[in-house]
């Protein structure tokens, strides 16, 4: 081996192992989105023990106020993974991959409730017309998408069917906003507000749901199609796939009120891909 | 008047009284003044609880107003609503620049997109807040962002907890007052009244129920303090003084009934010796004459009537003096014998006397005799001396419904000063002259009725008027 060769290889050596420091010195970043109580302290401290207990690296955890800032993070790589809701993955299938769906109450899919306030006399979305209503965020399927698409179906918008509409960016925002009295309705993620009920039922006992959608694919965890041959992203999917076997992720999962994290096929997600097809050409 | 009471009531219990007064007066100014201050800081609490509250809103809420973001303006309001001194906060809501409501801690209360309008009255600015008994106050500012005025925050805010210490510090302060005024007061009460217990005593020597001043007992001299020993003593020389010229009047008085009767006596002795010539002459020519029936007969008729004459002077002398009958009813005979003990001395003199009693018996009885006699002799020998020698004398008894009224005229000159003094006037008699006039005003007095003097150009006209009801034992 020439000196020149040597050297060569010796360096390449060298700047490999300086990626590798470098890459390992880089926490992995885990984006939330508002799909759980982001809210509580314990949860995201128990959420990211876990997750670094099996990406045997520091993990960021990074929390944005709206589901659109979360995907266009993970679509440029400023987060390596995310748990978002299934209606932004089916917007970027094409550039997303599941790693993995919560299961809840022993199946990964959920509803999306529209609720009251406990006194209001609605008994259908009908009933709430010409009322203030609180959506959750406009790329959320449970917090906006299925409302809208009902909507849709009855041939109203939000604009037109309610007096006005905000968004809270927050599912918990949403039952806050109905509880208070600042709207009349809301559309909220189904296990949002079942948790709420057990964490913080005075919250809840104020709201009533007035009607609930069809089981819908639970929202997943994902990452990006061409970096899913990463160790990190690999790392990530394991350990989220496995959180059932260490007490990190068995407190994690606990605290989430979820049974475990299975793989899913996006055809989990087909009946929020057949609402945005309504919506889509009622465009 | 009102104070009457209070004027009655003796030195001795009215100073502690004004003592304890101006004490509760000094605790109600006191009190008056701390819940002023109580008052004052509150306010000031009140504002500046106030103007944290919207200057920490405007920063907070800034950005989310003018984007109209209902959401956010919410979430500020609700989670400031939670914090801190939220239970004071009961109410907050925020408007857009066009007045309409984007927020409010309770939106019932204020829906989103109605009007403010209605949170804006009766709404102080922050600067202005103050307690006004009201538990709920409302405070209107504009909601600056930028240095532009982007929106409208209301609050309402509960000083329910604020009135209720205030009504508590009053209660404390009126409560804590009133035993301190109270102890205090007693306190004084008993340190001026052991002050003024020798003033009490002096007092009580002074008038005392019977209104006569009287000496102070030796037991109850103050022997610790020579300055009012000393008063305490010129008083009791006072008092004996008084005492003695009191008892010196009384003795004047006394005799002053045998000093009328005295100043009679030449003309009763006159009155009684013309009888007596013709009584002597009538016994000598019965000795002369016994044996001639019809000139004895005559002789004794003649002695008859000048005994009868001398019985009836010695009678009304007697009436005069006699002291059981001070009790006795006014009859029409007194003012016949009155007549008679009066008449010679006016004849002596050569005065014409007028005598009309026009008062009937039963009128008269309502009225003790003995000092209406005296009244009526004093103020007949005062006339018939200033009436001299020709003059003219009269007295007018007459009664009506209002009481008994007797009235004596003379022709003399006018009375003196010291003699008007001596019958009007109950001070100190003036040096000289006699009593008489004097024991005139004191009977009058004592009798309830009053005198009045009357002066023509040529007649002094004195009346005296006593009331009816007295009854005889007056």
């Amino acid at each position: 081996m020439s000196p020149t060769r040597r050297a060569f290889l010796w360096s390449t050596v060298l700047v490999a192992a300086g990626m590798v420091v470098v890459r390992a010195a880089t926490p992995f970043r885990f984006a939330l989105t508002p799909v759980f109580l982001d809210n509580d302290a314990a949860v995201l401290s128990a959420l990211r023990t876990a997750l670094a207990y099996g990406i045997a690296n520091e993990v960021e955890l990074v929390q944005r106020r709206t589901y659109q800032e979360i995907t266009g993070a993970l679509l440029d790589g400023s987060v390596d993974a995310a748990w978002t809701c299934g209606y932004p993955f089916l917007q970027h299938r094409e550039s997303l991959t599941i790693l993995g769906a919560p299961v809840w109450r022993g199946q990964p899919r959920y509803q999306s409730y529209l609720i009251a306030a406990a006194d209001d006399p609605a008994t259908d979305l009908a009933g709430l017309a010409g009322g203030i209503h609180a959506f959750s965020d406009p790329d959320s399927n449970s917090g906006f998408l299925v409302t809208a698409s009902d909507l849709g179906r009855m041939g109203q918008t939000p604009e037109t069917f309610f007096a006005r509409t905000i968004f809270t960016y927050g599912h918990r925002n949403v039952v806050r906003a109905v509880a208070g009295g600042l709207a009349r309705s809301g559309s909220v993620d189904g296990y949002v507000w079942e948790t709420l009920a057990e964490a913080e039922p005075a919250l809840t006992a104020r709201t009533r749901v007035v009607a609930r959608s069809e089981w819908l694919g639970f929202p997943p965890f994902v990452a990006r199609t061409d970096r899913l041959s990463e160790p990190g992203i690999a790392a990530c999917r394991d350990t989220l796939l496995s959180l059932r076997q260490h007490s990190a992720g068995r407190e994690a999962l606990r605290l989430l009120r979820l049974d475990r994290v299975e793989p899913a096929e996006p055809g989990l997600y087909d009946g929020i891909a057949a609402r945005m097809a309504e919506m889509g050409r009622l465009r | 008047m009102r104070v009457g009471w209070f004027q009655n009531l003796s030195v001795s219990v009215r100073v502690p009284l004004v003592v304890a007064g101006l004490m509760v007066a000094l605790g109600l100014v006191a009190s008056q003044g701390v819940l002023a201050v109580l008052g004052n800081l509150q306010d000031a609490r009140l504002r500046e609880i106030t103007r944290l509250h919207v200057e920490g809103l405007s920063v907070a809420l800034g950005p989310f107003v003018p984007r109209q973001d209902v959401w956010e303006v919410y979430d500020v309001l609700d989670r400031a609503q939670q914090a801190g001194d939220g239970q004071r906060l009961l109410l907050t809501v925020v408007a857009d620049g066009q007045g309409r409501v984007l927020a409010a801690t309770d939106p019932h209360r204020a829906p989103v997109g109605s009007n403010i309008a209605p949170f804006l009255l009766e709404a102080a600015a922050p600067g202005d807040v103050r307690m006004t008994g009201d538990p709920v106050l409302r405070v209107a500012a504009p909601l600056m962002y930028q240095g532009r005025d982007v929106g409208r925050i209301v609050t309402e805010l509960d000083v329910a907890d604020l009135l209720a210490e205030r009504r508590r510090v009053a209660y404390w302060l009126l409560f804590g007052n009133a035993a301190a005024t109270a102890l205090l007061g007693l306190a004084g009460w008993l340190v001026v009244a052991r002050l003024l217990r020798p003033v009490g005593v002096l007092v009580q020597a002074m008038g005392g129920e019977t209104g006569v001043p009287h000496a102070i007992p030796e037991s109850r001299m103050p022997r610790g303090d020579p300055g009012l020993m000393r008063l305490f003593s010129t008083y009791n020389a006072m008092a004996a003084a008084a005492e003695a010229r009191a008892e010196a009047e009384r003795r004047l008085a006394a005799r002053e009934r045998f000093v009328s009767l005295g100043r009679l006596s030449s003309s009763l002795a006159h009155e009684i010796n013309n009888p007596l010539g013709g009584l002597m002459n009538a016994a000598d020519t019965i000795l002369s004459y016994p044996d001639r029936p019809e000139v004895v007969r005559q002789s004794a008729g003649l002695i008859q009537r000048g005994l009868a004459h001398l019985r009836d002077v010695s009678r009304a002398i007697l009436d005069q003096n006699r002291l059981d009958r001070t009790d006795q009813p006014l009859r029409p005979e007194d003012f016949e014998d009155l007549r008679l003990l009066f008449g010679p001395e006016a004849a002596a003199r050569g005065q014409t006397l007028e005598w009309r009693t026009l008062a009937d018996a039963e009128a008269l009885g309502h009225h003790p005799a003995a000092p209406v006699r005296q009244v009526v002799l004093n103020l007949l020998l005062n006339a018939g001396g200033a009436a001299g020698q020709s003059g003219h004398v009269a007295l007018e008894v007459c009664s009506d419904a209002q009481g008994l009224h007797l009235q004596v005229c003379d022709s003399g000159p006018g009375m003196a000063a010291d003699d008007l003094a001596r019958l009007m006037t109950s001070g100190p008699l003036p040096p000289g002259g006699g009593v008489g006039l004097r024991l005139v005003h004191d009977l009058v007095e004592r009798l309830g009725g009053s005198i009045r003097h009357d002066r023509t150009p040529d007649r002094t006209v004195i009346s005296v008027s006593l009331p009816a009801g007295r009854g005889a034992d007056a």
